[in-house]
């Protein structure tokens, strides 16, 4: 029994990072938006601790009910049998995954819209990775240039400009594309161990700057400044200086009066008439069936969750899944190449680094050796990563440090004088690399595991690469370096590392193309397919920067959002 | 989602893992304070069990030149606690892997784990770590668990029952959780002073 409900303008399903900003545009444009949210409001005061156990090994903040009996399932050939990770970056809540992550906000390098194009004219066909499915987005940075503009300002990003209009500063990141004005508030602050990796950086010729986050660095929009208590990492924010989109853009969004959120609305189906329109969305609260109509559908979960729902739904127009009768949805998708895929550096200095408090996108950040910063001509790969050095050491993570060979087990009064010397002395760098989409990565349903409902969960089959391990190890290189000009005596390069299967960056599977014959969405983020379903998160993204993706993320979101404000009449009809 | 009641400290412990182990949506609820851990029979796990336990964290972290080490610091209580709650699904597991741990001690020594000497006990938790004791199935991974839990208690907030008197945080130079931090509280050169604070501030006092 399904209960049917009034008809509105626009249901976005899914109130994090994505769906949380598209809601301002919308509303803001006087346009009836129900909001649906998987999960419910968090309680800063009751949800969030400066607590490991609580954030990191129970996992309380970011563990959601739905999310746990819907993590994919990996394998590592075609061949293979997948099997259902533990692990999943996904969260439910009123802004999703946006309370816990690091909030390092970035705009792309313009480079990484045309990655394509660009590198067969500096440096050829050769230098196209093999059996690689890039292409160039069908947007510029130019055209991204004013909805990163009004992120920045709408969510509340700290930062300092390296270019603008032009203007090249190099207090900030002096590779970035023009941007229009600076942001809206100061970096985050620096510390004494970050000033002293900002020095050992000018001495190797890098540029160092502190990088951008959505954490604010001072009192705005009515919520204090960062307090760098230590625990951003899989944890929300106390004071609500993290500026996720349950305190920043949703509560904007529901002052027009236009936003309605119902939370703990389980999305089951989107539904579609015979021609293929969406009309609506099919969600399960409080286990009642319920039939929300609209005249367009935005689909804003998580990337695994996009791709799983277009799957999902069936019809006699859409035998293999929403917007999906080219057989693109779930093709070209990747999780980013970062610290999860294996490439991490890091160093043991002979002093203490005094890197408990702080936050992890309270930190200097080097572009030099990421995107096209540098000629790659004879390396035989393109792209690379940037290098981040930050703060946030959490005590029981920094009594698992590696031993750097100085003492042969991890326990024992050898071990524990080893950790007592060295435990505030030792970081990791968060080394973020340059990844684009192949023919032998993929996601679609799986067809053994399913989630309580009993519908498949998706599958990642990972295929090998191999440019990103080279453009990996070369910026870990170059992370080695960096550290060994600070003074750090002992580290451990693990080099390009294998690549990750699933990722908190996850990216495609739902790309946004010129051609609808290699991708689901229009260059606007609607579905070539179904033109009243706009698709918002990193599914739409062709290519992985060398940076975290969600202010980008947020930006697409929002031009998607604009877009259908502006051509409604067209898009609804 | 959290966890714990206004009164903790009049719970008595085992009241509070009688409740914890029984209670189907298990929740952690706040210790007594205490400072100085004891050996006694526990609800969860066994007498013989605690006394495994107790020496095999004793050795990964002893007591020693640098300071107290994990009982003293209360890590079995920790792990107790634990297994009474979010790790509930590893105690049979655990539980009998400190039975194979003591049956190898026998084998080999003729006595409980908890009565070798130093040497031999670590002898045999070496081989054990690293999967070297035919009788022992599964003992480097069970090793693993038990090594990971004894550091999380450690050097976890002591409001788990672990770290107490903030010995693991004064171990590692880790002053302590605060609510906002100074650019003071970031500067290098020498160790910070202690705070001996816990997130759960007044709701614990562990000194």
């Amino acid at each position: 029994m399904t209960t049917n409900l009034a008809e509105v303008d626009v249901v976005v399903v899914g109130l994090g990072a994505a769906g949380g900003v598209a809601v301002l545009p919308l509303t803001q444009a006087g346009l009836n938006v129900v909001g649906l949210e998987a999960g419910t409001w968090m309680n800063p005061g009751r949800d969030y601790k400066a607590d490991e156990i609580h954030n990191n090994v129970r996992s309380l903040v970011t563990t959601g009910n739905k999310v746990a009996g819907e993590v994919p399932t990996v394998r590592n050939s075609p061949t293979a049998t997948a099997v259902q990770q533990t692990r999943h970056p996904m969260m439910n809540a009123v802004g999703g995954t946006s309370i816990h992550y690091h909030a390092q906000s970035w705009r792309l390098n313009p480079w990484d819209f045309n990655v394509r194009s660009a590198t067969l004219e500096r440096y050829g066909a050769d230098y196209i990775p093999q059996d690689t499915t890039l292409e160039d987005w069908p947007v510029s940075y130019a055209d991204m240039e004013p909805f990163y503009d009004n992120v920045e300002y709408a969510v509340g990003v700290s930062g300092k400009a390296g270019n603008i209009q032009g203007q090249i500063n190099p207090e900030g990141n002096i590779f970035e594309g023009p941007r229009q004005r600076d942001y809206p508030m100061p970096p985050l602050r620096s510390c004494d161990f970050l000033d002293h990796m900002y020095e050992a950086g000018q001495s190797v010729g890098y540029h160092p700057y502190h990088g951008p986050a959505a954490i604010n660095s001072q009192p705005y929009d009515g919520r204090p400044g960062c307090q760098y208590h230590g625990y951003c990492d899989r944890g929300g924010c106390d004071v609500r200086a993290k500026n996720s989109t349950d305190v920043s853009t949703i509560p904007k969004a529901q002052a027009t009066g236009n936003l309605e959120i119902r939370d703990n609305a389980n999305v089951r189906r989107i539904n579609v008439d015979n021609t293929g329109k969406a009309t609506g969305v099919t969600y399960l609260r409080d286990g009642e069936e319920f039939f929300q109509p609209a005249r367009a559908v935005l689909l804003g979960c998580y990337t695994y969750e996009n791709i799983r729902t277009l799957l999902l739904s069936t019809s006699a127009y859409y035998p293999n899944g929403l917007g999906n009768n080219r057989g693109q949805v779930g093709k070209h998708y990747f999780g980013h190449w970062d610290i999860q895929g294996g490439t991490l550096v890091t160093a043991l200095f002979p002093f203490d680094l005094n890197i408990w408090y702080g936050a992890i996108a309270q930190g200097v950040m080097v572009d030099d050796w990421a995107d096209d910063n540098f000629d790659h001509s004879g390396l035989g790969f393109i792209g690379g990563a940037s290098l981040h050095v930050y703060t946030e050491k959490h005590p029981i993570g920094a009594a698992a440090m590696g031993t750097f060979g100085r003492v042969n087990r991890r326990w024992g009064s050898e071990w524990k004088d080893f950790i007592k010397e060295n435990a505030g002395r030792t970081q990791t760098a968060y080394i973020q690399t340059n990844t684009f989409p192949y023919q032998h990565t993929w996601a679609d349903l799986d067809p053994n595991v399913i989630d309580p409902f009993g519908d498949p969960v998706l599958r990642v089959t990972n295929g090998r690469k191999q440019n990103e391990p080279m453009a990996a190890a070369h910026a870990a290189n170059k992370m080695e370096d960096w550290f060994r000009a600070a003074g750090a005596t002992d580290i451990v390069n693990t080099g390009g590392g294998r690549g990750p299967a699933l990722s908190t960056h996850a990216h495609g599977g739902t790309r946004m193309g010129t051609n609808p014959d290699t991708s689901v969405c229009d260059p606007w983020g609607f579905s070539f397919e179904a033109k009243n379903l706009g698709i918002l998160g990193g599914s739409v993204m062709g290519t992985a920067g060398a940076r975290n993706p969600t202010q980008t993320i947020q930006a697409l979101a929002w031009r998607t959002a604009h877009h259908l404000v502006q051509e409604w009449d067209e898009i609804t009809a | 989602m959290s966890e714990k009641s206004s009164s903790g400290r009049d719970i008595s412990r085992r009241k509070v893992l009688q409740s914890a182990v029984s209670a189907t949506s298990v929740s952690l609820i706040p210790l007594t304070s205490c400072t100085t851990p004891v050996s006694a029979p526990q609800k969860l796990l066994s007498r013989e069990a605690w006394l495994i336990l107790e020496a095999f964290t004793d050795r990964i972290i002893p007591a020693d030149a640098n300071g107290p080490g994990a009982v003293a610091a209360g890590v079995p209580y920790y792990i107790e606690n634990s297994l009474a709650s979010w790790n509930a699904e590893e105690l049979e597991l655990l539980t009998t892997g400190l039975f194979a741990l003591t049956s190898a001690a026998r084998n080999r020594y003729d006595l409980d784990f908890q009565l070798l000497s130093d040497n031999n006990k670590d002898a045999l938790l070496r081989d054990m770590e690293d999967g070297k004791i035919d009788t022992f199935e599964n003992s480097a991974a069970i090793f693993s668990r038990l090594h990971r839990l004894t550091l999380e208690g450690m050097f976890s907030d002591p409001y788990y029952g672990g770290n107490q008197g903030y010995i693991g945080w004064d171990l590692i130079g880790y002053p302590g959780a605060v609510m906002s931090s100074t650019a003071q509280m970031q500067q290098m050169g020498g160790r910070l002073p202690p705070l001996h604070t816990s997130a759960y501030g007044s709701d614990y006092d562990g000194e």
